[in-house]
C-alpha cells in the first residue's frame, strides 16, 4: 500500500472482548444441538499392549447408552494415513480406535455414545478389556537402536523419517578449529495446553456439519471429505470461539474424525468435549528432541562451523497432517540462527515411541534447536572466557541487509544485533553483574541469560522450503465485500484461536479501502461462507491475511473509485478516500460518503467496463520473510532449594510493521509465560514402563500469576522489504526464544558451581542435581 | 442411580429452579440446565478457576460444588457484572489494558478480580498476583491481566462499583 497507515499501528482495543467479558461468546461446549448425544472413550491404561479381547454388552445396555464400537466394529472404516513433504518419509497408518494394539496410554480403544457425558463415562466402566502388555520404549535414542520393541511392524522401523543436510566444508572446519564446544541438550516434553481442550460436534445426515474447535476450518473439511470419500461441498466446519490453541489445534485428531461415523451410526448429532485428563494424556505433547551440537569456533570466537543431529521424540503415532518432523526437521534448519555459520551439517531422526503422539505447539522445533544453540553458545563463552554478549554480538548477521543463512533461510533483514544492545542496556548489564557479584559474596545467586533469534513468519511456500519441507504450497484467501450500505464484510478460513484477528484484519481493511475500522466486520468460522485458507499456525495470519485483505481491499477501493468518478462526475486521479467519504482534491464540497457510492453500484450504476459488484476475494502467498527478538531473563536461584525465582523479563522485538502494538504485546508476554513454564514448571513425564505420570493438574503445573513478573517490552521496527506492508509475523518468538533466556540465567547464577545444564525442565530437583553434579567435577566449564 | 431432586437458588438476580442427580456438579447444573455458558469448564479437577462462581459473595469452583449443595444459595456467574447494560469498570479495564485473549479464562478471571478490589481497593501488583494464584491463563502471561486489575481498581476508586 502506497498510503500511509491511519489505523494500522494503533493500539486500538479488541472488537472480540464486550462478548466474552460478559459470558455471551459462544464455546464448543456452549453449542447443543437438538438430539445430541455425548461421547466418552475408552483409553488404554497400557503403554504397549496386545488388545487380546473387547466386551462390550454390559455397557451397551446400560441406560441411556446408544452405542458402543469397539476397533473390531470398524470393519473397512477409513483410517487415517499420513505422510510428509519430505521423500525420506515413510506412510504411517493409523485406524480410527485401536484395533489390535494399543501403543501408549490414554489411546482410545472404544467409543461410547450416550444420552449425557455422565452416562457414557458410566458407561465406560463397563467396557471390559483384555491387554497382554509388551514392552514399552520411552527414549528416543533407544527407540532408534537395533532389538528396541516395534511399535509399527508393518513400517518395518520406529523412525519416521532420516534425514540428512550438509552446506560448506564442515569437518575442514572443524579440524582447523582453535576450539570445539559440544553439548547434548534434551528439550522435555511440553504441551501447549489451552484452557479449552479440544471438542467436535458432529451431525452426518445427507450432509456432513462438524462444529470443532480448531484453528484451521478449511483443512478439517478437506480432510474430513478425503476421509469419508464426500465432496468437499457436502462437508461444512463451523468453528464457534477457540479457547486457546496454541498449535494443538491445527491437527486432525482420531477422536475427531470418528466422529461423523458415530453420528451415522446414531443417526443423531454427537458431541465429545475432553477432560483435561484426556487433554494431558492424549491429545499432543510437543518439543521433545534429543539436540546433539557441537560448534567450531577459531582463535577469536568466530563460528567456524556447526554439526548437529536432532532426535525427535515424535510419540506413538504420526500427528496428522503435520508430522513428527515439525520438531526435529525444524530445529534443523534454524540451526544458525541471527550467526554467520559458515558450514553446516545436521542429521534428524524422528523416533516413535510408547508416549502420547507430537503435534506442533507455538514455535515448533525452533524451540528446542535454538535452545541447544544459545546454552552451547554461553558455554563456549565461559570456555573461551569472553563475554556472551560480546561472542554473541561478534557473530551475528549485520542488521538490516537481507542475507541467507547455511541452512538456506532467506532473511529479510532485521536488527540483530541492535536486539541484543537493547536488551542489555535495559536489564543494566554493567550494574547487574556489580550486583551478582555483590550478592555472590553473601551466598545469594542471581544470573541473566540472554536469548537472541529470528523467527520465520507467515508460514507459506517460500519459508516451508526454508525449513525442510520444498514440496509444500499453501492457499490463503480473504473476501472484501463493501455491502449496500458502505459497511465491510471481511470473510476469511482463517481462524482467530484469541489472537485478536476481529480487530487487526479490520485495521487493515479500513486502511485498504479508506474507511473506518468500526465499519469494517470480520466473519471466519465457517467453511460455507469464508475464503479458502489454510488456517492460522505459524504467525501466519497477520503477514498472510493482512497481505491478502491489502490486495483485496485495493481491488474494491479502485471499483469504489470508478464508480465515485461516475457520479461525482470527476476523474479517478482527482479523487481521494478517507475515513469513508470520497471527496474531489481541491473540491471538497464535491464528496460521496461510502454508503452512497456502494448504493449507486448495488442500483447497478458503474461506468463502461466497471463490474459494479463491489466485492473481491485475493490470496497471497508472501516470500520468507522473519521477525528478530532478543529476550533476557533475571533470575535468582535458590542453590540450597533448587527453586528458581524469576526477576524480570525483557522482550525486544522487531516483527517489523506493528498493526496492533497491544497486541503484540500480548503475544509476546503470553509466548514467553509459555516458555518459562517450558523450563520452570511444566513437564510430562513418563515411568520407564510408559505410563504417564502428568494426568492432572496437580502434576502438570501451569505458571500462575505470582510465578511471573511483568513482560517489559520493547519494540523495534525493521519492516520487511519483500512482504505486503512490511509486516512480518509474531505469534510464536516468544516461546522460542524465552527457555533458552531462563537456562542461560539459571547456569549464569550457577557459574560458581561450575553447572551445566542440558535439559528442561529443571524443576528444583533438576536444579539441586546439576549442582550435585558440578560439585563432583574436577574442572569447571569443560 | 439416585433420582434426580429439584433445585432452586437465586442466580444474578433471579430465583432458578432445575432438576440435578445427586452428583451433578454444579457447573453442568449452571450451564446446561440454566444454559449459564458464561461459566467455562477448564478441568473439573479444582486447578484452572475458569469455573469460578460467587456462592453468597465466596469465590468458589463450581467444578467442586454439587448442584445440590447449593440449594437456597445466591450465586453471582461473569452475567452478574453488567447484566444486559453497559460493561462493569473492571470488564472495562480488562479491555482497555489487554486482560484477555481468547476470554475462556475470563469469567473466572473477572470474579476473582472482584473478589479482591471488594476487599482492597488498592491492590499493590504482588496483592493481586497473590490472589489470582487460583486462576490459570495460558494466552497473557498475566501481564496484561494484572494491569488490567491495576486499571480496574482506579476506576472504581474514581467512579464507584
Amino acid at each position: 500500500m502506497s498510503r500511509p497507515f491511519r489505523h494500522v499501528g494503533r493500539s486500538l482495543p479488541r472488537v472480540e472482548d464486550p462478548e466474552l467479558l460478559r459470558g455471551r461468546a459462544r464455546f464448543l461446549d456452549d453449542v447443543r444441538l437438538p438430539g445430541q448425544l455425548d461421547v466418552a472413550f475408552v483409553r488404554s491404561p497400557y503403554a504397549h499392549a496386545r488388545i487380546v479381547d473387547v466386551r462390550a454388552d454390559a455397557a451397551g445396555g446400560h441406560d441411556g447408552v446408544a452405542l458402543v464400537v469397539t476397533g473390531a466394529d470398524l470393519g473397512d472404516a477409513p483410517e487415517i494415513v499420513t505422510t510428509s513433504a519430505r521423500p525420506e518419509a515413510g506412510t504411517w497408518r493409523r485406524p480410527l480406535l485401536a484395533r489390535d494394539r494399543v501403543r501408549y496410554v490414554g489411546e482410545p480403544v472404544a467409543a461410547v455414545v450416550a444420552s449425557s457425558r455422565y452416562a457414557a463415562e458410566d458407561a465406560c466402566e463397563l467396557v471390559e478389556v483384555d491387554y497382554e502388555p509388551l514392552d514399552a520404549v520411552v527414549d528416543p535414542e533407544q527407540a532408534l537402536e537395533p532389538g528396541a520393541p516395534l511399535l509399527h511392524e508393518t513400517n518395518g522401523s520406529n523412525n519416521f523419517a532420516h534425514i540428512e543436510f550438509e552446506r560448506g566444508d564442515v569437518d575442514k572446519a572443524f579440524e582447523r578449529a582453535a576450539h570445539v564446544v559440544a553439548k547434548r541438550f534434551h528439550f522435555g516434553r511440553t504441551h501447549a495446553a489451552p484452557l479449552e481442550g479440544r471438542g467436535g460436534i458432529a451431525d452426518w445426515s445427507r450432509d456432513l456439519t462438524l462444529w470443532s474447535s480448531t484453528q484451521m476450518p478449511f483443512l478439517v473439511r478437506s480432510m474430513l471429505a478425503a476421509l469419508y470419500e464426500l465432496p468437499q461441498t457436502r462437508v461444512r466446519v463451523l468453528v464457534p470461539g477457540v479457547g486457546g490453541g496454541f498449535g494443538l489445534k491445527v491437527h486432525l485428531y482420531v477422536e475427531e474424525a470418528i466422529l461423523p461415523l458415530l453420528s451415522r451410526l446414531a443417526g443423531a448429532p454427537v458431541k465429545w468435549h475432553e477432560d483435561r485428563y484426556e487433554h494431558l494424556a492424549a491429545s499432543g505433547h510437543s518439543k521433545e528432541v534429543v539436540c546433539k551440537l557441537e560448534l567450531a569456533l577459531d582463535e577469536d570466537g568466530t563460528f567456524l562451523a556447526l554439526r548437529g543431529h536432532l532426535i525427535g521424540d515424535g510419540g506413538a503415532h504420526q500427528g496428522h497432517p503435520w508430522t513428527s518432523l515439525i520438531d526435529p526437521l525444524c530445529a534443523a534448519s534454524m540451526l544458525p540462527g541471527i550467526y554467520d555459520v559458515p558450514a553446516i551439517r545436521y542429521e534428524v531422526d524422528a523416533a516413535a515411541t510408547n508416549k502420547c503422539p507430537s503435534t506442533a505447539y507455538r514455535g515448533v522445533g525452533w524451540t528446542s534447536g535454538h535452545a541447544a544453540r544459545e546454552v552451547l553458545i554461553d558455554d563456549a563463552a565461559r570456555l573461551l572466557g569472553v563475554d556472551p554478549l560480546e561472542l554473541r554480538l561478534r557473530n551475528c548477521l549485520p542488521d538490516g541487509e537481507p542475507a541467507v543463512s547455511a541452512t538456506g533461510c532467506r532473511y529479510d533483514g532485521g536488527s540483530y544485533a541492535e536486539s541484543i544492545r537493547r536488551a542489555r542496556d535495559l536489564v543494566g548489564y554493567e550494574a547487574f553483574r556489580e550486583r551478582q557479584a555483590r550478592l555472590r559474596e553473601e551466598g545469594r545467586y542471581v544470573g541473566v541469560g540472554f536469548s537472541p533469534f529470528v523467527e520465520q513468519g507467515g508460514w507459506a511456500s517460500q519459508v516451508a522450503a526454508d525449513m525442510g519441507f520444498p514440496n509444500a504450497g499453501y492457499l490463503d484467501s480473504v473476501c472484501v465485500t463493501v455491502e449496500p450500505d458502505g459497511s465491510v464484510t471481511l470473510t476469511t478460513g482463517l481462524q482467530s484461536n484469541g489472537q485478536g484477528h476481529a480487530t487487526v484484519l479490520a485495521q487493515l481493511a479500513a486502511d485498504g479501502l479508506g474507511v473506518l475500522p468500526e465499519n469494517v466486520r470480520v466473519v471466519q468460522g465457517d467453511t460455507a461462507t469464508g475464503a479458502y485458507s489454510t488456517g492460522s499456525w505459524g504467525s501466519r495470519t497477520a503477514v498472510i491475511a493482512g497481505g491478502s485483505v491489502l490486495r483485496a481491499t485495493e481491488d474494491v477501493r479502485q471499483k469504489l473509485l470508478q464508480i465515485a468518478a461516475n457520479e461525482l462526475e470527476a476523474s479517478v486521479d482527482d479523487l481521494e478516500l478517507e475515513d469513508g467519504t470520497v471527496a474531489v482534491r481541491g473540491s471538497p464540497h464535491r464528496r460521496l460518503a461510502v454508503a452512497e457510492v456502494a448504493a449507486a453500484a448495488y442500483a447497478g450504476r458503474a461506468p463502461e467496463g466497471v463490474d459494479p459488484a463491489l466485492t473481491a476475494t485475493r490470496s497471497y502467498d508472501p516470500p520468507a520473510t522473519y521477525s528478530n527478538a532478543c529476550i533476557a531473563c533475571v533470575v535468582e536461584v535458590d542453590a540450597e532449594t533448587g527453586r528458581v525465582t524469576v526477576e524480570r523479563i525483557v522482550a525486544v522485538e522487531d516483527c517489523g510493521t506493528v498493526l496492533n502494538p497491544l497486541l503484540v504485546d500480548g503475544q509476546v508476554a503470553g509466548a514467553i509465560a509459555q516458555g518459562v513454564g517450558a523450563v520452570l514448571y511444566e513437564g510430562l513425564p513418563y515411568a520407564d514402563d510408559g505410563q504417564f505420570l502428568a494426568g492432572s493438574l496437580s502434576e502438570f503445573l501451569y505458571p500462575t500469576a505470582p510465578e511471573l513478573p511483568d513482560v517489559e517490552v520493547e519494540h523495534l521496527v525493521t519492516p520487511s522489504p519483500v512482504t505486503e506492508g512490511g509486516i512480518k509475523g509474531m505469534g510464536e518468538g516468544g516461546l522460542i526464544g524465552a527457555p533458552a533466556a531462563v537456562v542461560n540465567a539459571i547456569a549464569d547464577a550457577l557459574a560458581p558451581f561450575g553447572v551445566s545444564l542440558d535439559r528442561t525442565p529443571l524443576r528444583p530437583c533438576d536444579v539441586l542435581a546439576a549442582v550435585d553434579a558440578a560439585g563432583s567435577r574436577v574442572s569447571v566449564g569443560t | 442411580m439416585p433420582e434426580p431432586r429439584v433445585v432452586t437458588m437465586t442466580v444474578d438476580g433471579r430465583t432458578r429452579t432445575g432438576t440435578a442427580e445427586p452428583r451433578l456438579l454444579l457447573s453442568d447444573f449452571l450451564r446446561h440446565e440454566l444454559g449459564l455458558t458464561g461459566v467455562h469448564v477448564g478441568c473439573e479437577q479444582g486447578g484452572c478457576g475458569a469455573c469460578s462462581v460467587r456462592i453468597d459473595g465466596r469465590l468458589v469452583l463450581s467444578c467442586l460444588t454439587l448442584a445440590l449443595q447449593a440449594e437456597g444459595a445466591t450465586i453471582q456467574t461473569v452475567e452478574s457484572l453488567a447484566g444486559s447494560g453497559e460493561l462493569h469498570p473492571i470488564q472495562r479495564a480488562f479491555q482497555a489494558r489487554h486482560g484477555l485473549q481468547c476470554g475462556f479464562c475470563t469469567p473466572g478471571m473477572l470474579l476473582a478480580a472482584q473478589v479482591l478490589l471488594e476487599e482492597t481497593p488498592d491492590p499493590t501488583d504482588e496483592q493481586i498476583r497473590e490472589h489470582l494464584s487460583g486462576n490459570v491463563c495460558r494466552c497473557t502471561g498475566y501481564t496484561g491481566i494484572v494491569a488490567s486489575v491495576r486499571e480496574a481498581a482506579r476506576l472504581l476508586r474514581e467512579e464507584g462499583p
